[in-house]
């Protein structure tokens, strides 16, 4: 069973007089263990429907379905809840708290899910030793390099163990060299944790760790391509 | 628990810096003003609470104890036949010119009795002994008239409206709301020194109840006896006299104004730094979003900030506090900090740092998630 399905999810914003659609019925599963990329131009509708399937934005139409439990999207006070339990973000910008050590990112994050004291301590360093950034677990987040950040934000997303890794361009911030390493480590993480990884992105490398790849153009899903 | 609200507040430390500067101000500012306008009114009234009686017998319409109206001494033997009343004596109340040494008139405040003993008053005599005042032409003066006469001591001379008396003894912290320093002389003495006209007259008249009697009915046949007379309990004649001071010299006005605008400025101050660390954190807050955090995470991480910004803030409004206190006791100006008036404070410092952080509050309610993944 998917862990995840977005069926003719389409979205619209009004700017002004204007309506402006953004997605147009974009219907996608994701398996556990799954590893697929969404690949699209700028303005494609990507993020926004990263945003969606993420329970940050809720779609204008269609219907999404996470961990076999269908979302009321007219209920958008539920979806904090469905954020805490289901998915982990990896964002572009890292968007790591800067007054918080690396250990202490991660263990907030828990303390958000609802773990705390030791236990949340516990599982923020395991999963720090598992990003392999072990030694840097007090670095606040200017001691660290990029890749090292993101994989701080890659430690924040496993914490908690939610079943979906959703990320948006995780490697647009980083050379090609530590671009690789973290997505050679987002490959393993993913396949040993056996968590559906859904990455958006621009960066044609990202391809070498996917199952699939998703294309999307002016708010439609495009079909797949051979990773 | 990660405490987020403090590693940020701490994280840029000349923001918070300026945070607890503007609580401390307003809490130093409202604890100055409060403590001086307390001071002034212990002032008001610390006669009538150190007198200790159980009614006073006022002239009618008298506003407040230091300026008294005169009524026929006479109306006292009313007074000890009413049942209930074990003890009731004249009390005299007056300002008197005052000639100092270089030939300067000046005014003092005169509480003359005819023993003072029975009513342990006054209640501090640093020197000289009370009953000898009723052996002649004699004054004690309170220490506090030494910054405004000049320095004095026994044994000395002074003219009270032309009369030489002989200073035998001094008090300490006999007080009133005018600052015109206070003496004591014997009622008959300070009888026979009033103007023409007012020798047999007097200006309260101070009761002590007996055991068991029952103060209202008392009272109530007091005011039968005394129809051109007011009776109060002290408690009622010193809110009188305060309320006289507070309502009639623009004090209380003042003292208002003062109040509002300390809080005003640590709301301002507080308000501004957390709400500009607010928008500094947007994306931070947005990603407490993100990551499941609700509205209510967020605000407790606010809420917090503004608690341990109000806390550090009063202790540190606190320190100058003291030291204001300590200078000004030095120019005899008492700033009464009570115990309940610092807790007031302390209370009062946390809601307006609360109160502050609410504009934030509005600000984070309409952060979107989705934030987080722009640039």
């Amino acid at each position: 069973m998917p862990v995840l399905e977005a069926h003719a999810i389409t979205k619209t914003f009004q700017e002004g007089h204007e309506t402006v659609t953004v997605l147009r019925g974009a219907t996608l599963a994701l398996e556990q263990g799954e590893i697929v990329t969404l690949e699209g131009p700028s303005g494609s509708g990507k993020t926004t429907l990263l945003s969606i399937i993420g329970c940050i934005l809720t779609p204008t139409s269609g219907r999404l379905v996470v961990e076999g439990e269908e979302v009321d999207i007219r209920r958008r006070e539920r979806l904090p809840e469905i954020r805490k339990r289901s998915v982990g973000f990896v964002f572009q910008q890292y968007n790591l708290f800067p007054a918080l050590t690396a250990v202490e990112n991660v263990e907030f994050a828990l303390n958000i899910k609802g773990q705390r004291g030791r236990e949340a301590r516990q599982e923020a360093e395991r999963v720090l030793h598992a990003v392999g950034l072990g030694d840097r677990m007090n670095f606040l987040p200017r001691e660290l390099s990029g890749g090292q950040k993101q994989r701080v934000a890659l430690a924040r997303a496993l914490a908690g163990h939610p079943p979906i890794l959703l990320a948006d361009e995780p490697t647009a911030n980083l050379d090609s060299e530590v671009g690789g390493q973290v997505l050679r480590m987002f490959h393993e993480l993913a396949k040993r944790e056996n968590r559906a990884l859904l990455i958006v992105t621009h960066d044609p490398k990202v391809r070498t760790i996917a199952d699939r790849v998703l294309r999307i153009a002016n708010g439609c899903l495009a079909g797949e391509v051979k990773p | 628990m990660v405490d987020l609200a403090r590693k940020n507040l701490l994280h840029d430390k000349l923001r918070f810096l300026i945070t607890i500067s503007g609580v401390a101000f307003a809490v130093t500012l409202v604890l100055v003003q409060l403590g001086l306008f307390f001071g002034l009114l212990k002032n008001a009234t610390i006669t009538i609470e150190k007198l200790g009686a159980d009614l006073w017998v006022t002239s009618k319409n008298t506003h407040n104890v230091d300026f008294a109206h005169t009524f026929p001494e006479s109306r006292v033997q009313r007074v000890r036949s009413t049942p209930g009343v074990v003890r009731a004596d004249n009390l005299i109340v007056t300002f008197m010119d005052f000639t100092l040494p270089n030939g300067a008139q000046d005014a003092t405040l005169v509480y003359a009795l005819e023993n003072f003993e029975a009513w342990r008053f006054p209640w501090r005599v640093e020197e000289g002994n009370i009953t000898d005042l009723r052996r002649g032409n004699y004054v004690f003066v309170d220490n506090s008239a030494v910054r405004r006469f000049g320095p004095f001591s026994t044994g000395e001379y002074r003219e009270y409206l032309g009369t030489r008396l002989k200073i035998i003894g001094r008090t300490e912290e006999a007080r009133s709301f005018t600052t015109t320093p206070i003496s004591f002389m014997e009622y008959g003495l300070a009888q026979r020194l009033m103007t023409v006209g007012n020798h047999d007259q007097t200006t309260y008249v101070l009761i002590k109840l007996a055991p068991g009697a029952d103060l209202e009915q008392v009272r109530a046949e007091l005011q039968r006896r005394l129809p051109h007379n007011d009776i109060y309990t002290s408690a009622e004649w010193a809110e009188r006299s305060r309320s006289y001071w507070i309502n009639n010299t623009g004090l209380g006005f003042n003292m208002a104004m003062t109040v509002f605008l300390g809080c005003l400025v640590g709301i301002i101050v507080v308000a501004q730094t957390l709400y500009t660390s607010t928008m500094e954190h947007l994306r931070e807050f947005g990603t407490v979003k993100a990551i499941g955090g609700s509205n209510r995470d967020i605000y407790a991480i606010l809420a917090r900030q503004a608690l341990i910004s109000s806390v550090i803030g009063f202790a540190l409004g606190i320190v100058p506090t003291l030291v204001i206190r300590a200078l000004v006791q030095q120019a005899d100006i008492e700033l009464l900090i009570s115990r309940p008036l610092v807790i007031t404070v302390f209370i009062g410092t946390i809601g307006m740092c609360l109160a502050a952080s609410m504009i934030s509050f509005r600000k984070v309610a309409s952060i979107d998630p989705a934030l987080v993944f722009r640039n």
